[in-house]
């Protein structure tokens, strides 16, 4: 393995699981959809750095614009539920939303 | 291959606005953290030859989705968007007045029109046309990209 490869898989990697702690840890909707992006990146850059060493190829291009597009719009969905839950609830809490919901 | 200390400075940049952007009080600084985390990570994509996944990653991202971020949290008043750093504010819009006016020269000089021999990178062959027309493309991208940064530079204006 190359040397950035490696770097930018570590990077990828560290990205993935960070986003994926702070969306469990969040308190904050709003931030939990920045999480969400955040692991979203991980992810993308992870599978790109896995084809650079791959001889040119279209499937790798096309899986990270595939993923990059499925990401956009789960967010976009995400953020639309947050909309739909606020103007509910009155606030962006998942422990007041569940308090409030029993 | 790009030198390996080029992936660690822009992997650390990365994690860097990552980290601010997860852990800041503030939503309206976790905002602008993460639109500049975008555009690093499309930096990242065009620095190791992948143009059209760099800027797709650059308008999706640090564009749509930092706008509908925004609206959001517009919508929900979960921020005051009241940051009041003027001077960094100034600073922002210095920067983005030179790269647009050095882009715009550079674009329009016709440095970046013709096909000088760079071949394009595998993505963009499945785009001929726009790469063909990709200084008008890149035009475009710049004013979105300015626009983008004028935007920002006015939330970090805000003050009480």
């Amino acid at each position: 393995m190359q040397p950035d490869e490696t770097v930018l898989m570590a990077t990828g990697t560290a990205l993935l699981f960070l986003g994926i702690a702070s969306v469990s840890y969040s308190k904050n909707l709003i931030k939990s959809m920045m999480a969400f992006q955040v692991a979203v990146f991980g992810a993308n850059l992870s599978l790109f750095s896995s084809g650079l060493l791959a001889p040119p190829d279209l499937q790798i291009h096309v899986f990270v614009v595939l993923s990059i597009l499925v990401g956009a719009a789960v967010e976009a969905a995400g953020l639309a539920v947050i909309v739909t839950v606020y103007k509910k609830y009155r606030t962006l809490n998942p422990a007041e939303i569940r308090r409030l919901r029993a | 291959m790009v030198s390996e200390y080029i992936a660690l400075a822009i992997g650390g940049v990365l994690l860097a606005t990552v980290l601010v952007a997860l852990f800041s009080k503030k939503v309206s600084i976790s905002l602008i953290a993460l639109f500049y985390s975008s555009i690093m990570l499309g930096v990242t994509f065009t620095v190791y030859g992948d143009t059209l996944v760099g800027l797709l990653t650059m308008v999706t991202f640090a564009g749509a989705v930092s706008v509908l971020l925004l609206s959001v949290i517009l919508i929900t008043g979960e921020s005051k968007l009241d940051i009041g750093a003027g001077r960094a504010s100034m600073g922002l819009t210095a920067l983005t007045i030179a790269v647009v006016v050095s882009c715009v020269y550079v674009l329009t000089s016709g440095l970046a029109g013709a096909p000088s021999g760079i071949l394009p990178d595998v993505s963009t062959v499945v785009m001929l046309f726009a790469w063909q027309y990709r200084p008008w493309d890149l035009l475009i991208l710049v004013t979105v990209f300015a626009s983008a940064m004028l935007a920002v530079a006015n939330l970090l204006s805000r003050s009480e």
